[in-house]
């Protein structure tokens, strides 16, 4: 024990933190000896619940798992039912549902570079993401009648067709996304403050990055290159052309340099989505909901969220409703083991960069 | 994929693996080599430990522990399974060989009340003065609990009844 040791409880209610998340740190000074995550306060028990409802009323439930970003949950659902059920999905869906991915992509990036940029105190970059952010959302509503909670992927493809107009109105934000990068460049990711406050930061190294589980710009910030979008291509991804993008540091600023690589490529794949998209219907028939049993079974789905691998394992006994469903979050590693590491070590007014450069997000952890 | 199955048949004569559609694999393992199968399938290139399920299987009165492990280069996932008693059910902890494996660990034993020899840390998750059965096992009865616990909302017409009287 140190000498003058204090602990510290930090969160849930703390400017420095968003999100619904705890952690208590012993300091001493301004430096972290050690730190324990307290998760719960979002508890739900939603894989619980699921289990009390049919194959399709889980989809209203399940995306709630996440509200900054809520589609990878419905996808990774849709697509476990569809492998228990032996469903396959049309070519057309299969392009919606790449379109809705980066869609919600970009849209996340856009959501943790508003929480990022906020709490290091770059005001101006904050506030036009959120802004930008909210065209995305104006999108979405369009496309699907809701704003976070969308409820449109279905098991056997999405619930309607894209509205008359709707790639114009994509492309028209798209080219203005991109246009602000220079932008968002110059005020913040170029800029030489970011670069004191980041970088050196949470620093990981690959190997611990792989030994504790981490996914997603945990592993790209230390130069690993792994991407389910490329390793095991799901939807229309095979057909598109992208780059994974890495950074050798392993810091908080090389994590945050992907994210920004990262939209990028979601811009560009969401063109090419565009471009590409195929002709056809875009559902597939299912059975009546309330007599619709899937046969014995059991399957583990990834998808790659935006922040890392998003599993499912999914078990039927051959009910109408799920046996057992266990999600596999990113947050969950990042939030409660990788976490804890990296602030080992740290300042007091790093918990929140490093938290956030780990793209954290408390719902997740809880479910 | 049917190379990895006779290799691990080849060393654990009781274990069975069976694939599951597209770079699935499914390994069934006796209470006894399961932390073997898993101790040689990391040095065999499955650095990661990405989860860790547990199945409740109350009419068989069995657990069902699930790990899943994959490699960083190859798309392969593989589930290690292995069924343990229901009753007073004890399991020995896999932190030894990946290292997060302790988060799972507790997060099992807060929600299955399964308990893990060795694991040094399985303190309660998320719930706070829990007292029932753990909450995740079948013969917990959620909507029960729901109903005891927070009363049950009165329907429209009580309501009305409530707001006269």
């Amino acid at each position: 024990m140190a000498e003058r040791e204090l602990e510290l409880i930090f969160g849930p209610q703390h400017l420095g933190m968003v999100g619904n998340l705890s952690i208590s740190l012993n300091v001493e000074g301004d430096t972290i000896l050690s730190a324990r995550v307290n998760p719960g306060y979002l508890h739900r028990g939603f894989e619980k619940l699921m289990e009390y409802r049919n194959w399709i009323q889980n989809f209203p439930l399940v995306c709630r798992i996440n509200m900054i970003e809520s589609e990878p949950v419905e996808m990774v659902y849709a697509m476990a039912v569809e492998s228990l059920a032996g469903i396959e999905v049309p070519e057309r869906a299969h392009y919606i549902r790449t379109m809705i991915q980066e869609m919600s992509r970009l849209s996340c990036h856009l959501t943790a570079a508003w929480a990022y940029t906020s709490i290091l105190g770059f005001d101006t970059p904050a506030q036009w993401a959120m802004g930008d952010r909210d065209y995305l959302l104006d999108l979405f509503e369009e496309l699907t009648g809701a704003r976070v909670y969308h409820i449109y992927n279905m098991p056997g493809g999405v619930r309607r067709d894209l509205p008359e107009g709707f790639e114009d109105k994509l492309l028209a934000f798209l080219d203005a996304v991109a246009g602000r990068l220079p932008d968002y460049n110059s005020t913040f990711f170029e800029n030489r403050l970011f670069f004191e406050r980041a970088s050196g930061i949470g620093k990981i190294s690959a190997q611990d990055a792989v030994a504790l589980g981490g996914t997603g710009q945990v592993l790209r910030g230390c130069g690993i290159k792994h991407d389910i979008r490329k390793l095991e291509p799901y939807a229309a991804y095979g057909d598109m052309d992208f780059e994974i993008p890495t950074r050798e540091g392993g810091d908080a600023f090389s994590r945050v340099l992907v994210i920004r690589d990262e939209m990028v490529q979601s811009v560009s794949i969401l063109k090419q989505c565009i471009e590409k998209m195929p002709s056809g219907k875009v559902y597939e028939k299912t059975p009546n909901p309330f007599k619709w049993k899937i046969p014995k079974g059991e399957t583990y789905v990834r998808v790659e969220s935006a922040r890392g691998e998003f599993g499912l394992y999914l078990v039927s006994n051959g009910g109408n409703r799920p046996y057992r469903a266990h999600f596999k979050t990113p947050s969950f590693v990042h939030g409660l083991v990788i976490l804890e590491k990296l602030l080992q070590g740290a300042n007091i007014a790093d918990v929140g960069n490093i938290m956030l450069s780990l793209y954290v997000i408390a719902p997740e952890i809880d479910r | 994929m049917d190379k990895l199955v006779g290799l691990l048949k080849g060393i654990f004569k009781d274990t069975d693996g069976e694939s599951l559609g597209k770079n699935r694999l499914r390994v069934t393992a006796p209470r006894g080599s399961v932390l073997a199968v898993l101790d040689y399938l990391k040095a065999s290139g499955f650095y990661q430990l990405k989860s860790i399920s547990c199945v409740d299987w109350m009419d068989e009165n069995e657990f069902e522990l699930v790990y899943h492990v994959a490699s960083m280069e190859s798309p392969l996932h593989l589930m290690v399974k292995t069924r343990i008693a229901r009753d007073n059910a004890t399991f020995p902890t896999a932190i030894p060989i990946f290292k997060n494996a302790g988060i799972f660990e507790r997060e099992i034993h807060e929600l299955f009340g399964v308990e893990f020899e060795g694991n040094p840390d399985l303190a309660p998750l998320f719930l706070e003065n829990w007292k029932e059965i753990p909450p995740f096992r079948k013969d917990f009865n959620m909507r029960e609990y729901v109903k005891e616990t927070y009363d049950s909302i009165p329907s429209f017409e009580e309501y009305q009844w409530q707001k006269e009287n």
